[in-house]
């Protein structure tokens, strides 16, 4: 049998490929980082919501998976750079640096995943422009070293706002959807900041909260046990304020029905989803069709939620749209049972 | 608990009550007014909807980066005016609550920073005047000394074509019940007068044409006026509303 080809090597392409190779198929990894573990990893997320895990804890064990299997070839800093389609399978060109190697494979898995959105695009907030403005993904690493400071002086912040939905449910950036994790994320940093410095006041500015199915608990604990505080409104813009040593996030508390202009000494953006880089190639290298959002599509969401419609070709993580760690991982294997049939018929 | 929100406490006072040689004067039959909101209207939505500059209001899902940024409040100080806060009256259908802020939804200066930011599509601006002009359609709003000058304004525009100051200042504070301090009126007019700054009565400007085309301009607001009487009176007559 040809080998299976993975595509990605976050958690939704270290799963597919640990399980492959579980049921004894060759397993081509391919990561076009010269790391495994994907935006986790590369972003050095610190705990993972809802479990407060350490993302390590969860990465590790499926990074060990894969490296050192018999079963799995792993090629990192790698692309796929032709796809072919054969009478069975594909026949693939991998890139790495200015070397190229052609291989047959049986099935192929995409587990592309996903790009933070670019929060330069939403220009109001200041990131960029005022170093206390800072993207989530940032702060992950902050937090991740323990070592939440003010980027503009090196000070500990004594008051922080996550302006949540920040490139997402928003028609003036593009981007109707909604990113699914950015709620649960922030409160989470919100609890690690405040478990480790209760000295800093933590205000998440919110819409609507969106800790769906059993993470409402990180939602609750996060007021219950560790006094974050929510606001209901979207922040219009963030100013320096007045002596320029703090940031103005100006904003309507809906419940107070006032405007609010309250200073900050930082400001989180909870950043949404994109489809990445990645996935955008391989729509375009293998033909799977994309939806409007300009993520892959599956066949029917509901019953083939890994089916590319393409024979061989397969779906995982948040290549199809944003997903959480836990439901890229069960994409994954679902996925790696699908090519695994496949390339064996 | 004493109540703080005097305005919702009616009262009946006794000056002089005396009750078999006690002394009972002093306030009676005090109570609260009921702040139950106790119907929803649904007549104020579907207008809004139904005019070519409100159809976006159904987009709207009270997140208040349009408050957020409105210039009424950071530049005008004027804390009634909350575009989110209107929107959603309309949405819900409080139209009681709605009619409180008949006069102040006209005070938009159509910056349309609201238009700009929101995340929804929601033409903020277009809604709010639409909203604005459902309220001035059905009637009833109470009229402000701000409505009466505009009033004023354009029937002495419409006079001539162009604005007689002097006119419009007397007229409308002679309305409004106030007198001017008459001596230094006098010599700011008389100055403003022989400059020929200020020209009024006999003297006052006028519009060349001005008949023809006052009179084009007459007939297309009073055609504006009662298509817009039409337009609510057929939302109203068409059901909807309280129910």
């Amino acid at each position: 049998m040809n080998p299976i080809l993975v595509l990605g090597a976050g958690p939704a392409g270290l799963s597919a490929a640990a399980e492959t190779a579980a049921l004894g198929a060759p397993t081509i990894l391919v990561e076009r980082e010269s790391y495994l573990g994907g935006n986790p990893k590369r972003w050095h997320y610190s705990l993972l919501a809802p479990d407060l895990r350490p993302s390590d804890e969860v990465l590790g064990p499926l990074i060990a998976k894969v490296e050192g299997n018999p079963n799995v070839t792993l090629r990192r800093s790698t692309t796929v750079s032709r796809a072919e389609r054969l009478e069975r399978g594909y026949r693939v060109t991998l890139t790495t640096g200015a070397a190229q190697e052609t291989q047959e494979v049986s099935a192929v898995v995409l587990a592309t995943g996903f790009d933070h959105f670019d929060s330069h695009r939403k220009f109001e907030y200041g990131y960029g422009r005022y170093p206390d403005v800072l993207d989530f993904k940032e702060l992950e690493g902050m937090i991740h070293d323990d070592k939440v400071l003010r980027p503009s002086d090196g000070k500990p912040p004594r008051r922080i706002a996550w302006i949540l939905c920040v490139g997402s449910r928003d028609l003036q950036v593009g981007n109707p959807w909604c990113c699914r994790m950015g709620c649960a994320v922030s409160i989470k940093q919100a609890v690690e900041i405040r478990q480790k410095h209760p000295e800093i006041d933590a205000y998440v500015y919110y819409m609507d909260i969106r800790t769906y199915g059993l993470w409402e608990d990180l939602y609750w604990k996060s007021m219950q046990e560790y006094g974050v505080k929510f606001i209901r409104g979207r922040i219009g813009q963030v100013t320096l304020a007045e002596g320029g040593s703090r940031l103005l996030a100006t904003g309507e508390d809906t419940i107070l029905r006032r405007p609010t202009e309250v200073p900050f000494d930082m400001i989180v953006l909870a950043s949404g989803m994109e489809p990445g880089t990645g996935t955008k190639e391989a729509a375009a290298l293998f033909g799977v069709p994309v939806g409007p959002e300009g993520f892959l599509t599956p066949t029917l969401s509901d019953l083939n939620p890994v089916d590319s419609g393409l024979p061989g070709v397969f779906l995982a993580g948040a290549a199809t749209g944003p997903k959480a760690i836990p439901d890229s991982v069960t994409e994954g294997m679902g996925a790696a049972l699908r090519a695994y049939q496949y390339a064996r018929r | 608990m004493p109540i703080v929100e005097k305005s919702l406490v009616t009262v009946d006072r006794t000056e002089h009550l005396e009750i078999e040689g006690i002394d009972v004067s002093g306030d009676w039959n005090s109570f609260l007014r009921s702040r139950v909101q106790v119907d929803l209207d649904v007549r104020v939505l579907d207008w809004v909807r139904s005019q070519p500059q409100g159809d976006t209001i159904s987009r709207c899902w009270q997140c208040g980066t349009c408050t957020a940024g409105c210039c009424l409040h950071t530049d005008y100080g004027l804390t009634d005016f909350n575009p989110r806060y209107f929107i959603y009256l309309a949405q819900v259908g409080y139209e009681e609550e709605l009619r409180k802020y008949s006069s102040t939804i006209w005070r938009c200066v159509s910056c349309n920073k609201c238009v700009e930011r929101c995340p929804k599509g929601v033409k903020v601006e277009e809604v709010v005047h639409t909203i604005g002009s459902y309220l001035e359609a059905t009637g009833g709003a109470p009229e402000s000394p701000a409505d009466r000058f505009d009033r004023a304004y354009t029937e002495n525009l419409l006079r001539r074509g162009i604005l007689d100051e002097a006119d419009l200042f007397r007229t409308y504070e002679r309305g409004e019940g106030r007198t001017m301090p008459a001596r230094e009126m006098l010599r700011m007019g008389l100055t403003l007068l022989r400059s020929g700054r200020l020209r009024t009565g006999p003297l006052a400007h006028r519009t060349r044409g001005w008949r023809r085309f006052g009179a084009v301009l007459r007939a297309k607001l009073e055609e504006d006026e009662r298509r817009r009487r039409e337009s609510a009176g057929a939302v109203a007559r068409a059901g909807g509303g309280p129910r």
